[in-house]
């Protein structure tokens, strides 16, 4: 069986002016890419809006990308700079207007949960718990969250995300034991803890990537 | 392996990011520590609890399409829409009282109205490089006639031909901008609203104005053009609407920008536009445009070659006898290109260095090839092309890998532009 292109490969095609390139590119990170935004924003409608930003960013940076980093960090680098920038202009609009939510307020959930219809054969369990999961994880604090949701959604290691947020591994990494802790905590708080959730049968299936 | 050390690594044991002997060594400290025991199952129990949201969610449908329109469009205009190489034009838009200054095929169109009664326009389509500018200009000239429907008083019989390729970058931009504003929108609260609407690629007919922004489809992330040719620019544009307004119209002329056949368009227009034109500056036109359309044939052909020098031949008007009958050696390419350098005419300069490039490849001094070719970087850098630039530059990076000084100064050249926004991974090693 030959073996898939890369990442690179392929944006080196696109630079040579192949658009399928691209279009492989684009169907292999649209859906980790989303799901980052999701997660990071909770909600759809803003990360399918900076998903496509991001992707148009890409199109139009790519006769200028050198082939010196890893498709997908680029990739990251510029969703990661859009949610930055989102969630500087909310923090703006909240502190604008006195009948909006407080500054970590509660992004609405409805919209972070996928209808079933997107989403079947997936554990009803799965399904129950990802709503509170996601709001757990929005109660991070954001730079806790943008490395949780890196290392265990999009599987980039420390070492990467430390060079696409521009800190270091160390901070990294302790940023990854809070967000982990912390979540734990709130799924306690919320009377979730493992016994509850130990008859998922798919948790530790998934758990194939890491 | 201390205490402190274990706990530092718990995290990369949890993701498996530590080799077999850290592991082990870890795994060993654990087993005569309760706390690193305890902290390794609350991470573990974490990771477990939280499986969830690791799950993939997939956009709406329809959430590639724009995307995938504007890579499209990216890719062919990289590819196939290089300005230079694609124009024919024969005719000439004179009578419509523009003066085609410093317009480049490779840059945003600039035009003013000509107010000397001395044909110069002529001179500066050549010296801008190529025909492009003559082409570009009477497009934007008959898609404003195209729009205004003028009834048709005279035609007369000169042809100009012109292909232009499609704004490929129009869409890519036109696609972010609205992505951009759409943010803005949802930010504003207005997130009810459907999201996903694709907008038209193209943008709906706008002030032709825009059009003479976007024409030549290569500038768009660029800073635009100068504060003062932009003024120009925009004076000017109330110039051609103005002339427009009293000209025929060419019946068949598309409002895209692919190709604009007409014929025709400058007899009346002279009359219109008021200017005279005297018997010695039309011997040098006919002059100009004979070595024109024999310089620009090859280039014509090339339709979609990737971007070699523009003809070098046109130059400079005076050198186009010379020019039409033999090409011009390397060496005196690149005294124009200096000359034009010096006169600040940079746009200009970077095309004509870029031509000695391709001469100097041809008499196999691949050093001067090189040379000249960071030349014409540091000219498109100069003149704020800055996407040009980098293509040249690639193209340097690429045909002359070992002519490292002449990179490091193409380089250099962009120092202040790069990294470009968004830059891509500048930061990695």
């Amino acid at each position: 069986m030959p073996q898939e292109p890369t990442d690179e490969e392929l944006l080196a095609a696109y630079q040579q002016g192949d658009p399928g390139a691209f279009e492989t590119l684009l169907r292999r990170h649209r859906a980790p890419l989303f799901t980052f935004l999701v997660r990071m924003l909770g909600d759809r409608t803003k990360a399918e809006d900076l998903a496509q930003e991001t992707f148009l960013r890409i199109v139009k940076g790519a006769q200028a990308w050198e082939r010196r980093a890893r498709f997908q960090t680029w990739l990251f680098t510029i969703a990661r700079n859009l949610c930055v920038d989102q969630s500087r202009r909310d923090r703006f609009r909240r502190a604008e207007s006195l009948d909006a939510q407080g500054p970590e307020g509660d992004p609405p959930m409805a919209e972070s949960v996928p209808g079933r219809e997107i989403d079947p054969g997936r554990g009803a369990e799965s399904a129950r718990l990802r709503p509170l999961l996601q709001k757990a994880l929005l109660e991070l604090p954001a730079e806790q969250r943008e490395v949780f949701v890196l290392r265990e959604q999009a599987g980039v290691p420390f070492r990467e995300i430390a060079e696409l947020t521009g800190v270091n591994e160390n901070t990294v990494k302790s940023r990854m034991r809070y967000a982990l802790l912390g979540l734990r905590k709130a799924l306690a708080a919320a009377g979730i803890s493992e016994e509850l959730a130990a008859d998922e049968p798919e948790t530790d299936a998934r758990l194939g990537r890491a | 392996m201390t205490h402190a050390e274990s706990q530092d690594l718990l995290v990369d044991l949890a993701y498996g990011e530590l080799d077999a002997r850290r592991a082990a060594e870890v795994e060993e400290h654990l087993s005569g520590c309760a706390e690193c025991r305890a902290e390794k199952a609350a991470l573990e129990e974490a990771r477990r609890l939280s499986a969830p949201l690791r799950e993939l969610e997939e956009p709406p449908a329809g959430f590639d399409e724009r995307i995938l329109q504007a890579a499209r469009a990216e890719a062919h205009h990289q590819h196939d829409g290089n300005v230079g190489q694609v124009i024919e034009v024969t005719g000439n838009v004179r009578p419509l009282g523009l003066e085609a200054a410093r317009i480049d095929a490779h840059g945003p169109v600039k035009a003013r109205a000509s107010e000397r009664k001395r044909p110069r326009w002529m001179v500066r389509a050549a010296l801008g490089g190529s025909v492009a500018a003559a082409a570009a200009l009477a497009l934007v000239v008959s898609t404003t006639l195209d729009a205004r429907r003028p009834a048709q008083t005279q035609v007369r019989n000169e042809d100009y031909r012109i292909r232009v390729k499609p704004a490929a970058p129009e869409a890519v931009d036109s696609a972010l901008r609205d992505a951009e504003a759409r943010r803005e929108v949802d930010g504003a609260g207005a997130k009810e609203q459907p999201a996903a609407v694709p907008p038209p690629a193209v943008p709906a007919p706008v002030a032709q104005k825009k059009k003479l922004e976007l024409l030549p489809q290569r500038t768009t992330a660029e800073k635009l053009p100068a504060k003062g040719e932009r003024e120009r620019a925009d004076k000017n544009d109330g110039a051609l609407d103005a002339v427009a307004g009293e000209a025929p119209a060419p019946s068949a002329a598309p409002r895209s920008n692919v190709v604009a056949v007409g014929k025709g368009l400058s007899g009346g227009m002279a009359a219109a536009s008021g200017k005279e034109r005297t018997a010695p500056a039309q011997a040098q036109e006919e002059q100009a445009v004979a070595a024109r359309q024999s310089a620009a044939a090859p280039a014509a052909q090339a339709l979609s070659a990737p971007a070699a020098a523009p003809p070098a031949a046109l130059a400079e008007s005076r050198e186009m006898k010379a020019a039409a009958a033999t090409p011009p050696k390397a060496a005196g390419i690149e005294a124009s290109a200096q000359q034009a350098r010096h006169a600040a005419n940079y746009v200009l300069a970077a095309s004509l260095y870029r031509s000695a490039a391709g001469a100097r490849q041809e008499e196999g001094d691949a050093a001067a090839a090189a040379w000249n070719l960071a030349h014409a970087v540091e000219c498109l850098a100069a003149a704020g092309r800055f996407d040009e630039a980098r293509q040249v530059r690639e193209e340097l990076t690429r045909l002359h890998p070992s002519e490292t000084t002449a990179i490091a100064a193409a380089r250099r050249a962009m120092r202040e532009v790069e990294p470009p926004d968004p830059a891509p991974a500048d930061k990695q090693k």
